[in-house]
């Protein structure tokens, strides 16, 4: 499985740092929204404040204004019951005693469409009348144009005056006369309590001493009439003084107020939306600042993991190339013993058949004289019909010597022949398992009988091995197998050698087969010095050998166990020091997919 | 038929070449033949054989265990390896340990092979043999009389190494040039070369052969970093070095190989015949020529001290050559 750094990189930071501008979005939202509600709250706060503040301030001014003119009105009350009582309004009142309201007062009150208790207009109606009746009294007239006389021009625009029993026996407003006020609170607090009671009104009509005036404000006074020189109330004022230009003025501080505060208010409304703004500004920057910085450091780290990524496929192609190049080198080193190994082989057979070929040719070349003269004997001898022959050996004497020399065992060169044959019988075998081992002019993958292979390796790995070492074949009959025949040659050869490597002087390799249900078994054991225990986890090991640099690629049991896995197989091993180690290869008979091993 | 000259005993696991050996050798020697190391030794037990002729690549034992048990057991006797393919170890074993007279390579010369058989055996049964001295150990002292070692090496430390060993009881001479050895061989004796097989860019194998040819008593010792077997098969057969020490060396080996060195001259100079026991091959005619022509363009080419001295150097070392090796 490919491991794509980039890729990953790419994908796991572009995530996480989604993840992070996310969360900081998040919070500075948050941080937004606290400071908007905290401002909002810091509105609404200074707006009720202000608010208050204002309504206080108006309250006051009113109360104030309320009570100066109350004060005023009792003074006025004072000085008016001061002047006008004793001569005037005592012997009125007086007299209006004599008036009967009790009849009027008897009339049952109604109740009105609201629940309210009212007077029934029939008792308006007597009060109206005792009313008429009071100001059918003789002194009336006189009264009331010293009352009007004396408050023109003032600020006070009705007076009206109550007896003990709530009937309004005066009032600058004559319809108002004859009313009955008993029930009224502030009547009542001035007439029995004593108290004085004011209220500020506002009346849209009103009829005053100089006519009727409109839309003024008013402060209504029920004010007790004390007896000079006594604490005795004796009747009860009712002053209404016009504060209409008081109460403008303190309406329109009331109004400057407000007003100031709506533009604090709007003011610090602006303030607080800058601060927003600002905030959300700041915000902004903050938020792009970091995106920035992120998009930096994704864009720093993608450029070294880019770099990264290439040094490491550089490295992996270097290595994939290194590792080629090894197992050539690994293949060539064992070609080349094998080579070696094959070339001493043949040097024998080769030795002694040039030595008998070159000694059977001189031996012919001096049987030629004796020939020559044996056939020239049997060619006078063909000629001769009688029994005797007579030759002349004066000539052939001088030549005996010659003669002599052609001598030769006949048997013995039949003898030598017999053995260059043998040699050239042993290059053909060498030849053919040659062949057989490389099997370059055959298929790759095969049905092969892997007794007649591992038979030909053990033929070829005797060339290499040792005289010392004993080679012993042990085959059981097997089915033939699906396989890359010249690829399980390098493997046997391999683990024959190494079990050759494993000893140190004589020793013995068996190698055996067998059959394991559907699969066949080959083992290649030995009886040398065992491997090691730190060594063993390691032996299939790409580049791992115990041999010193230069001898070993440590490649020889990883390409082998590739083999073996490539053919669905296994490779086991087994080992004891100082007794020796077994190497089992198991195949199956049939392989599921072929083209694998067509490599 | 005559009596025959000589008796030869020829070892080899493949019968057809024991075979081979007999039918070419059993006209002018009486052969014997065994296809085993064990068969071998119990007949050089049982007889008294001129040359043995083994195989080294044989089953339980090699051919250099062989040589080197005949040569304890029958010091007189000529030996002779037979080697298919050289196997380094086998070949530097084989002249440490079994001293032997010549290599023979498979497939062999049929006309050369009773030629050197014939020789051997008339060195054999002519030429005295030299005692068996004791093994020594590494601590013994070195014995010398004051002879002259002749270091040649590219490496200063190795003419240091040997008179550190050899101390005061030898003189040596180190040079890593051979127009200095050829000077050095001319005015002075010298007992031991020991030197490398390259000095720099220069063969040195051939001044070691044409030595030992004209000059037998001269034990050499060849060091060598690299080890390519053809060399030292024609130093053994051309050169008769006396002992191979491959790079690196353990000072203690150099110390055990010069005694028996510094012992082997004194054998030779104490009884010139010896000296044929290691008779060498001829070597190849002009050797003398180039190896002079390499010495004197590696002598002008290298601006030394002796190079400075001129055209006049130029002659001394040619009649230095021509004294040494004769014309």
């Amino acid at each position: 499985m490919q491991f794509r750094l980039v890729r990953y990189f790419t994908l796991a930071s572009l995530g996480m740092f989604g993840l992070v501008a996310l969360s900081l979005i998040y919070f500075e939202h948050l941080q937004g929204q606290f400071f908007k509600q905290t401002s909002d709250e810091q509105g609404t706060f200074f707006s009720e404040v202000q608010q208050s503040f204002a309504k206080q301030q108006d309250e006051s001014a009113r109360r104030d204004l309320l009570s100066i003119h109350e004060a005023g009105n009792v003074n006025l009350t004072r000085l008016f019951a001061n002047a006008l009582w004793e001569k005037d309004f005592a012997p009125f009142v007086a007299s209006v005693q004599a008036i009967d309201v009790q009849t009027c007062r008897a009339i049952a009150d109604i109740t009105d469409d609201k629940g309210k208790k009212v007077a029934p207009p029939e008792k308006k109606a007597c009060f109206t009348d005792v009313g008429n009746r009071i100001m059918a009294l003789p002194a009336f007239k006189g009264l009331d144009a010293k009352v009007f006389d004396s408050m023109k021009k003032s600020t006070v625009f009705k007076i009206k005056v109550f007896d003990l029993r709530g009937i309004t026996v005066y009032s600058s407003e004559h319809a108002q006369i004859g009313e009955d006020k008993s029930a009224n609170e502030g009547w009542r607090s001035a007439a029995l309590d004593g108290v004085p009671k004011s209220e500020l009104t506002h009346r849209g009509k009103f009829s005053a001493f100089e006519g009727v005036v409109e839309n003024r404000d008013l402060i209504g006074s029920y004010l007790p009439v004390l007896e000079p020189g006594s604490s005795r109330i004796v009747g009860v004022f009712e002053v209404y003084s016009d504060v209409t230009p008081f109460l403008k003025q303190i309406q329109q501080t009331s109004e400057q107020i407000k007003l100031t505060a709506v533009e604090n208010q709007r003011k610090l409304e602006e303030a607080a939306t800058t601060n927003q703004t600002a905030v959300d500004a700041t915000s902004y920057r903050q938020l792009a600042t970091i995106a920035g910085l992120l998009a930096l450091l994704f864009a720093a780290l993608l450029v070294i993991v880019r770099r990264a990524e290439k040094v490491i496929q550089q490295q992996e192609k270097d290595r994939a190339h290194a590792h080629q190049q090894l197992a050539q080198s690994e293949k060539m080193a064992s070609l080349g013993q094998m080579v070696a190994g094959v070339a001493h082989q043949l040097n024998t057979p080769l030795a002694f058949s040039q030595n008998n070929v070159l000694m059977v040719k001189d031996a012919l070349q001096s049987m030629e004289l004796p020939m020559k003269v044996a056939s020239r004997l049997s060619t006078i001898l063909e000629d001769v019909d009688g029994d005797k022959v007579t030759l002349k050996v004066s000539q052939l004497k001088a030549n005996l010597e010659k003669l002599q020399d052609g001598n030769v065992d006949v048997s013995m060169l039949q003898a030598m022949l017999a053995d260059v044959l043998e040699g050239i019988e042993q290059m053909t075998e060498m030849v053919v398992n040659l062949r057989d081992f490389t099997r370059l002019d055959r298929a790759a993958v095969a049905n092969a009988d892997l007794n007649k292979s591992l038979h030909t390796v053990a033929y070829i790995a005797k060339t290499v091995l040792p005289k010392n070492i004993e080679l012993i074949e042990e085959f059981a009959q097997l089915p033939d197998v699906e396989c890359n025949p010249s690829q399980l040659n390098q493997v046997f050869l391999n683990l024959i050698n190494n079990a050759a490597q494993a000893m140190d002087g004589p020793g013995k390799i068996t190698v055996r087969t067998a059959t394991d249900g559907d699969r066949v078994r080959i083992e290649v054991q030995d009886n040398g010095h065992g491997i090691p225990d730190d060594v063993l986890p390691h032996i299939f090991d790409l580049y791992y050998t115990t041999k010193p640099t230069g001898e070993g690629t440590g490649l020889g049991l990883p390409i082998a166990k590739d083999i073996i896995t490539q053919h669905g197989g296994e490779i086991q091993v087994s080992t004891r020091i100082g007794v020796g180690t077994t190497f089992t290869v198991l195949l199956p008979v049939r392989q599921q997919a072929l083209s694998a091993l067509a490599a | 038929m005559a009596k025959k000259g000589g008796k030869v005993l020829c070892v080899d696991d493949e019968p057809s070449i024991v075979r081979s050996l007999q039918w070419l050798l059993q006209k002018q020697f009486e052969v014997v033949t065994a296809t085993s190391g064990a068969e071998a030794i119990e007949l050089v037990k049982q007889h008294d054989f001129d040359v043995v002729i083994s195989d080294q690549r044989m089953p339980m034992m090699t051919g250099v265990e062989v040589l080197r048990e005949v040569r304890r057991l029958s010091p007189r006797t000529m030996r002779i390896l037979l080697t298919g393919y050289s196997d380094m170890q086998a070949i530097v074993r084989s002249v440490n340990e079994s001293e032997v007279f010549r290599f023979i390579n498979k497939p062999w010369n049929i006309a050369e092979l009773p030629k050197v058989v014939d020789q051997a055996i008339n060195i054999a049964r002519t030429q005295p043999v030299e005692d068996t001295a004791a093994d020594v150990t590494e601590d013994a002292p070195l014995v010398a009389n004051g002879e002259r070692i002749l270091v040649i090496d590219d490496d200063p430390d190795m003419g240091r190494a040997v008179a550190d060993i050899v101390g005061t009881s030898a003189k040596v001479s180190y040079t890593r040039n051979l127009a200095d050895a050829v000077g050095i061989l001319n005015s002075e004796p010298v007992s031991v070369i020991v030197s490398e097989t390259r000095v720099g860019s220069i063969d040195a194998t051939r001044l070691v052969r044409l030595m030992k040819s004209k000059h037998p008593e001269i034990v050499t010792v060849m060091l060598t970093g690299e080890s390519d077997a053809d060399t030292i098969t024609t130093l053994i057969n051309q050169g008769q070095i006396y002992r191979f020490v491959p790079k690196p060396i353990r000072s203690g080996y150099l110390k055990l190989v010069l005694h028996s060195a510094l012992r082997k001259h004194n054998a030779l100079t104490g009884d010139p015949g010896l000296a044929f026991r290691h008779a060498v091959e001829n070597t190849a005619s002009g050797t003398v020529d180039s190896l002079m022509s390499d010495v004197e363009r590696a002598a002008t080419l290298s601006e030394t001290a002796i190079a400075s001295k001129g055209a006049g150097f130029m002659a001394t070392l040619g009649a230095g050559f021509r004294r040494l090796f004769g014309s």
